[in-house]
């Protein structure tokens, strides 16, 4: 797969690592929390999701957990997905890129906001 | 119905995705047909669908196309490689004999003439004690080599969050660490050095580069650490060096001397390095070896005087031994006071360390860990429900073989005044570096993070974690004891 993929960051893999910053998620687990920290606005869809999964997953930016404790058998299989210090890292990284982003379009006076 | 209206839609994506993400696509369209109901619901549930479909399908084909070029299509999380076709159909057989036949006749060429070809040996590390140890012994054989000035028997960090579970720490606790019999630099005859030409130099140094820019804690000096190794590459200051340990002494001197970072290590290996990541095989071998030794608790027990006694020789994976930490805390639960005994415990999983000393507190408490960066994780979720630990007295005691996660442990509950450090002084290994394999032979140890350590700027890197109480790690206990008794009876 080329490495250019995540290069620049598109915004749903960035969704996508910040809704994992908290706490492991399953794949609609991960939509959910993409929508709610989105205001609604981002609805992943299962093809959306599971390719931006794949990039981040091998990339090594997110890892799949192979075994959940509470997992019960005959339950439905999900796998959970856990944000990787990597993964945290470019997280942080394109905030900052966007915090300087923001602090730029503040000093052309095109965006009043609280200091970021 | 609309279930299946899905499913045939999905047929539309690359057979590879479908195998991987199939299933997992179709889970989460049923999630939402159950959560999303009524006539909006739904005609919005298909709009999303229709809309990801066209994005996202043309997406992977887009992507899909380079695989083969990359002969392998990356990896699967759970570390088995994955190729990709490009038609939905798998290969005819007559094409995949024919295939192997032309590959074997191809591949007769190189082993026959190169003669110091090593093919990956998986079976045989499924036979090693330390198996899951990384690195191997010739780890300390270039620290030597390199005269580093750095202790022999520094053990290698761990950080299980990346899929760094190849790590040492993987090592059942019954295995005796190979570090302990590995032979010397200068003992090895010179026929078995690993001799490494130019071009596996340049590649070397290349994918050093590359990693170290891409993960060092700090880019700016990552980005003057390249440019030196570069610099040094185009005066040729490489080019008489055909020793891989040599190599990599030097270029993790040359790292140091430009970052003034001690964790940054080339490692090489005569034996084959193992592939990143736990493979289920790996996972299921430990989970094995776990279940055999009850989850490295070697002993849990009440000793005379209502003393809570726990032998624990590492810090298993809590996933598969989470219940078992549980059951061994909660065992001990009415005990007057608590001893650890790490003195054989050589580390192991900072989740496993946070979930046991969770247990000795009623409110989350800072465990500073050299190894992550500062998160919500770096509390213990205190109070543990039930528990009713977190007033009674704790030793942990310590030997000089007490290593890495069990200093973690002994090093925080002592900074805390949570424990009273009994023994000798620990092996003083505090490394934050993460592994990353180069190839068959060559890896790194990078930083990764920076974590705050809120007592102050060392930790036991190097040093070790210095005992309250100072003995002998033969008579660590019995003084445990003795004090364990002395306190309870002023009480």
């Amino acid at each position: 797969m080329p490495k250019q993929k995540l290069h620049p960051l598109p915004s749903s893999a960035f969704q996508i690592l910040l809704s994992l910053a908290g706490e492991d998620l399953h794949g609609y687990g991960i939509m959910r929390q993409v929508a709610e920290q989105t205001g609604g606005r981002m609805r992943l869809g299962p093809g959306t999701l599971y390719s931006s999964i794949q990039s981040l997953s091998e990339e090594k930016l997110i890892e799949e957990l192979n075994l959940r404790e509470d997992e019960k058998p005959g339950q439905e299989r999900r796998r959970y997905y856990r944000l990787t210090p990597a993964g945290r890292k470019v997280a942080r990284t394109e905030a900052e890129r966007l915090a300087e982003l923001l602090r730029v379009a503040r000093t052309k006076k095109i965006w009043k906001g609280d200091y970021v | 119905m609309s279930e299946r209206i899905y499913a045939w839609l999905l047929r539309l994506y690359p057979s590879c995705f479908r195998a991987e993400y199939g299933e997992e696509a179709l889970q989460l369209f049923r999630d939402r047909c159950r959560q999303e109901r009524g006539f909006f619901a739904a005609m919005r549930l298909w709009l999303d669908l229709l809309a990801d479909l066209a994005i996202s399908v043309p997406r992977q084909y887009r992507h899909v196309q380079p695989a083969p070029i990359g002969a392998s299509a990356g990896r699967r999380p759970d570390g088995t490689p994955s190729f990709c076709v490009l038609e939905g159909h798998s290969p005819r057989l007559g094409s995949l004999l024919l295939g192997a036949v032309l590959s074997a006749a191809a591949a007769s060429i190189p082993i026959g003439h190169i003669a110091n070809y090593r093919p990956f040996r998986s079976a045989l590390a499924a036979h090693s004690p330390g198996y899951a140890r990384w690195p191997p012994t010739s780890f300390r054989m270039t620290q030597a080599a390199g005269g580093s000035g750095q202790s022999g028997s520094r053990d290698f960090p761990s950080k299980p969050m990346v899929a760094q579970l190849a790590s040492g720490f993987l090592q059942p606790p019954g295995a005796q660490p190979q570090s302990q019999e590995a032979p010397r630099a200068g003992a090895r005859p010179a026929v078995e050095r690993g001799n490494v030409g130019a071009p596996e130099r340049q590649r070397v140094i290349h994918a050093i580069v590359a990693n170290i820019k891409q993960h060092y804690v700090d880019p700016m000096v990552a980005e003057k650490m390249a440019a030196m190794l570069l610099a040094h590459e185009t005066a040729g200051d490489y080019n008489a060096i055909t020793d891989g340990a040599a190599l990599a002494a030097l270029l993790t001197r040359q790292l140091r001397d430009a970052s003034q970072d001690p964790h940054l290590d080339v490692v090489y290996s005569q034996a084959p390095l193992h592939p990143p990541g736990l493979t289920s095989e790996r996972l299921a071998r430990y989970r094995v070896a776990m279940e055999q030794q009850n989850c490295a608790f070697e002993k849990v027990e009440v000793l005379p005087h209502n003393i809570g006694y726990l032998k624990l020789n590492s810090f298993p994976e809590p996933s598969i031994c989470g219940a078992a930490a549980t059951a061994a805390m909660a065992s001990l639960n009415d005990a007057d006071a608590i001893i650890f005994d790490l003195r054989d415990n050589r580390g192991g999983y900072p989740e496993m360390v946070m979930q046991i000393a969770a247990h000795l507190f009623d409110h989350p408490e800072y465990m500073y860990n050299p190894r992550e960066n500062t998160t919500e994780r770096s509390w213990t979720a205190s109070p543990v429900a039930g528990a009713r630990l977190a007033d009674k007295p704790v030793y942990v005691l310590t030997s000089g073989r007490t290593f890495s996660g069990a200093e973690h442990f002994s090093y925080d509950l002592k900074m805390l005044k949570r424990a009273t450090i009994v023994g000798e002084r620990t092996g003083g290994a505090a490394h934050s570096g993460v592994f990353h394999r180069i190839d068959d032979h060559f890896g790194m140890g990078i930083p990764e993070a920076r974590a705050i350590n809120p007592f102050g700027k060392s930790d036991w890197e190097g040093t070790g974690v210095e005992p309250d109480v100072k003995v002998k790690a033969a008579d660590a206990l019995i003084t445990a004891e003795r004090l364990v008794q002395t306190k309870l009876k002023k009480k």
